[in-house]
């Protein structure tokens, strides 16, 4: 097969166990079905997998099409090493939780370094607020 | 047999219910492929599908069930050439109901059988002749089998012409026999038994290689038909096989029967139906035998009627023949020298395209690395498909296969036409460059090692001639309507916008104007060597035209140069003094020399000569002249012997206002002095050569005071002084001894053997 370097070599990918990284910080794990020149890609069978520390959790999600420019990263899954993890699963309510509290306190220490900012009479510019433009 | 009659019914309904779903699928497929034509232009993959188009199976619903119904009809109704190929794989299940007396059938022709030997493909005989079909064509590309069984058709066809008739003859006509329907139930109805099970035997079939492992379990449990099966698939036995099971039959038949319905089959359906019918050792190589199987895409496991049997494309079947087969290079319709698609490649089984995705076609190869990364990742993938764990995980996988073969082509052709490059020089700069120097590499191993020639794999883009565009009309982007020629070509000028500062500023400065010059001779030179690497990719006719315009822009070069005769006073004024004085300027020079004329190049030889001491003045902090030395050297090579002494001459001559010679200046020099050894090898060369020296008067007693002149200086020049040449003439010594006496020579010898000495001692410090 013509086959180059480069995205298609998704090709070969196709119908594997996949992990893919969205732009916005979201993993997602399903198996690759189909892909196209701007790496669009559809999974199947997807769980979205949230890590907060050493605990994961796997929300299923089912299919997923998502659109190539939001792939970060993407990699196979080798289906015989994936269970040797050192992490440990949790249920999704568990890692729910724990996602929301992680964000809690990054929010704490966030605004903590803005209120710290501000009485030394700087400001920065929120991560959301740049997001904007 | 109640369960298989059932269960074909049941079939026949869920069709039914489908049609009209099917129908604006197959549309839906025409669409696509009318696109993909559109965008890729029509390869002989996609005229095969259109005419595989031509009898969409959605269509001739109506007309087949008549078909089946009257044999006289089919008759009629199929007899175009090629086409009925297709709907007698269509057909069969419409029989299904007819299975009782289709078996009896069978069973005389069993015992027939026996009795005639050459009657054992009685069951593709005699379904082809009934339809009458006239294929020809298709048995050069049959196997073997195929062929002698044609052979048998045309015989009997010849013989007696109606296709009712030489059944009747073959087989004893039973009460059905005389209908079409009953030779099609045999394949639909036992299909149909087949549904129930296939899930099983399917899965069995994963890891068994014999069929008859899960006929005997599956079919009739008669002494005889397993003694059969024991034997394997002997040809004289063939008669039994239909008696045995479609799996079987398949199996012996595949090849015969299978192709026409894949040839013309709709083209969206072909890839899922390909997959399925790649196995052979698969019971359900007969899927596309069913009734109305429409155009699928998506996966079959949606519909129910075929979510039992579905057995993932998977290559990892242990003991298919699918990894064994040696590998095909997929055919990919690409660019001009797109190869054609051999009808074998159809049949590469499924298991053959992940693996074969890595294997380079003459077309396009890998980068290196990248191909060497995919070779051990198809490897790993190999190693794995022997494991039993893996196979089941991945067969398992009904959902597989989605994107079919054409869409994985499709997006692969897409990011192709990407890569398409007029001047990969220019467009893909950094590959062709790291190529070059991959490939210099390899070269210098290969005088090293002695190791046997290997082409380093090479990333072919497409290259794609640019078609003379005739633009009649000039269009301007964003301009409504067209716009008329002469405002286009001398539009008024609206305001004055030209710079003018540049000009003055150049004229103030000597030396940018000379680098200005520079590089605008240097974008007319990139152009020259544009078109000499055009010249050696066209065939041998078009040469001349490339070249009277490769001179032309030459003689251009060489004008913007002004080269002219100049005292050492106007050395600083003078225009290419100035060029050579800038390391840019040499270099424009070097590369310019070999495209030069003779007596063109000659006269940059004996100016750079002539003001040797001026530009290795100049040069103390560039060092850059030695990029000239290569292209002058062999400039010095094409010599004759007088053109040779005048320009020894310049070296020898006595600079003004000063006393010190230009010779013994070059032997400070590296460039100098590599010049200077240049030409006297050369000139040792010419007389030691039978050559004609065609010298003028006194040229040998220049030569001579030459040779003395330089042997002297030489030796008075403490041997510390004097600078490694680039290349020392092995010439040399063999000259100085024609004319000197041997103390000298063993002092110069020593000084010019030794002196690489000292400069190497000096470097790891």
């Amino acid at each position: 097969m013509n086959y180059m370097p480069g995205t298609a070599s998704l090709i070969q990918d196709i119908d594997k166990k996949h992990l893919v990284l969205l732009r916005d910080g979201r993993t997602l794990i399903g198996y690759l079905r189909s892909i196209d020149q701007f790496a669009n890609l559809v999974l199947h069978q997807t769980v979205e997998r949230i890590h907060v520390g050493k605990k994961y959790g796997d929300i299923p999600r089912g299919i997923f099409v998502v659109r190539g420019e939001n792939v970060v990263l993407l990699g196979e899954i080798d289906l015989e090493k994936e269970s040797d993890t050192p992490l440990q699963q949790v249920s999704i309510e568990e890692i729910l939780e724990e996602q929301r509290v992680e964000q809690q306190a990054k929010q704490e220490s966030e605004k903590l370094k803005v209120q710290a900012l501000k009485e030394r009479g700087l400001s920065i510019p929120r991560a959301d607020t740049l997001d904007e433009y | 047999m109640a369960e298989s009659n059932e269960l074909a019914i049941l079939e026949d309904y869920l069709l039914a219910e489908d049609a009209p779903l099917l129908e604006e699928m197959a549309e839906e497929d025409e669409e696509i492929d009318l696109y993909n034509e559109m965008t890729f232009g029509l390869d002989r993959d996609s005229m095969e599908e259109e005419v595989a188009k031509a009898p969409a199976p959605p269509d001739k619903g109506p007309e087949l069930s008549l078909v089946s119904k009257n044999e006289a009809a089919v008759v009629a109704a199929v007899a175009v050439e090629d086409e009925d190929e297709y709907k007698v794989t269509e057909q069969p299940g419409l029989g299904a109901e007819e299975e009782q007396p289709m078996l009896e059938e069978m069973e005389e022709a069993g015992e027939e059988g026996e009795a005639e030997p050459g009657a054992r493909h009685d069951d593709f005989a005699d379904m082809e002749e009934e339809i009458g079909i006239d294929e020809h064509e298709e048995e050069e590309e049959e196997e073997e089998e195929e062929e002698e069984q044609h052979d048998e058709d045309n015989e009997e066809q010849n013989d007696l012409g109606d296709p009712a008739v030489m059944r009747a003859v073959h087989s004893k006509p039973t009460l059905e026999s005389l209908d079409s329907a009953v030779l099609d139930s045999r394949i639909g109805s036992t299909w149909g038994e087949f549904e129930g099970d296939d899930l099983m035997a399917a899965d069995s079939c994963a890891w068994t290689s014999s069929p008859s492992s899960i006929l005997s379990r599956h079919m009739l449990e008669d002494k005889a038909i397993l003694q059969a099966l024991d034997r394997g698939p002997p040809m004289s036995h063939m008669n039994l096989d239909f008696l045995v099971s479609p799996a079987q039959r398949g199996y012996l038949g595949s090849p015969g029967l299978k192709r026409p319905d894949f040839r013309m089959m709709s083209p969206k359906s072909f890839p899922q139906r390909f997959m399925r019918q790649q196995s052979p050792m698969m019971p359900r190589s007969m899927a596309s035998s069913r009734p109305y199987t429409p155009p699928r895409r998506a996966s079959p496991l949606f519909t129910p009627n075929q979510s039992s049997g579905y057995v993932s494309p998977t290559p990892f079947r242990p003991m298919s023949r699918n990894i064994s087969t040696p590998m095909q290079p997929l055919a990919m319709h690409f660019g001009p020298m797109s190869p054609s698609l051999e009808p074998p490649l159809f049949f590469s089984p499924p298991a053959g395209c992940q693996l074969k995705f890595s294997v380079p076609s003459h077309m396009t190869q890998l980068h290196p690395q990248h191909q060497r990364i995919l070779n051990q990742r198809q490897q790993r993938g190999q190693a794995q498909s022997i494991s039993p764990k893996k196979a089941w995980s991945l067969k398992a996988d009904p959902y597989s296969g989605l994107m079919t073969r054409k869409e994985k082509d499709w997006v692969i052709k897409v990011q192709m036409i990407q890569l398409q490059s007029e001047n990969p020089h220019l467009d893909d700069y950094y590959y062709q460059a790291y190529y070059h120097r991959l490939e210099r590499k390899q070269a210098e191993e290969e005088l090293l090692g002695g190791r046997n020639k290997q082409e380093p794999p090479k990333l072919v883009t497409p290259y794609i001639q640019k078609m003379e565009i005739y633009d009649s009309v000039v269009r301007i982007a964003g301009s409504l309507g067209q716009v008329a020629v002469s405002t286009c070509y001398s539009p008024r000028r609206a305001i004055d916008a030209v710079h003018h500062a540049l000009q003055e500023e150049a004229a103030g400065n000597q030396r940018l104007r000379a680098l200005h010059r520079i590089e605008k001779m240097f974008l007319q030179l990139l152009e020259v060597e544009e078109t000499q690497r055009k010249m050696s990719l066209l065939p041998e006719e078009q040469h001349p035209r490339f070249h009277e315009k490769k001179s032309h822009e030459v003689g251009r070069i060489y004008q913007a140069l002004k080269i002219r005769a100049c005292d050492s006073e106007e050395e600083a004024e003078d225009e290419f003094l100035q060029v050579l004085c800038v390391r840019k300027g040499k270099k424009l020079t070097a590369r310019l020399l070999p495209h030069l004329a003779r007596e063109q190049a000659e006269k940059i030889l004996v100016t750079v000569t002539r003001h040797l001491p001026f530009l290795m003045r100049k040069d103390v902090l560039d060092e850059s002249l030695p990029v000239l030395y290569g292209p002058l050297s062999e400039m010095v090579g094409r010599m004759t012997f007088s053109e040779l002494i005048e320009v020894l001459q310049e070296l020898t001559r006595p600079l003004a206002g000063s006393t010190e010679l230009p010779l013994t200046m070059t032997f400070k020099n590296q460039f100098g002095i590599s010049l200077l050894y240049a030409l006297l090898s050369h000139g040792e060369r010419l007389l030691s050569s039978d050559m004609p020296l065609e010298p003028h008067s006194g040229d040998f007693e220049k030569w001579t005071d030459t040779v003395f002149l330089v042997a002297r200086e030489l030796s008075q020049v403490p041997k510390t002084a004097l600078v490694e040449p680039l290349f020392l003439p092995s010439n040399l010594l063999s000259l100085f001894c024609r004319y000197l006496d041997k103390q000298t020579i063993h002092h110069l010898e020593a000084k010019m053997e030794c002196s690489p000495l000292p400069s190497e001692a000096a470097m790891p410090c």
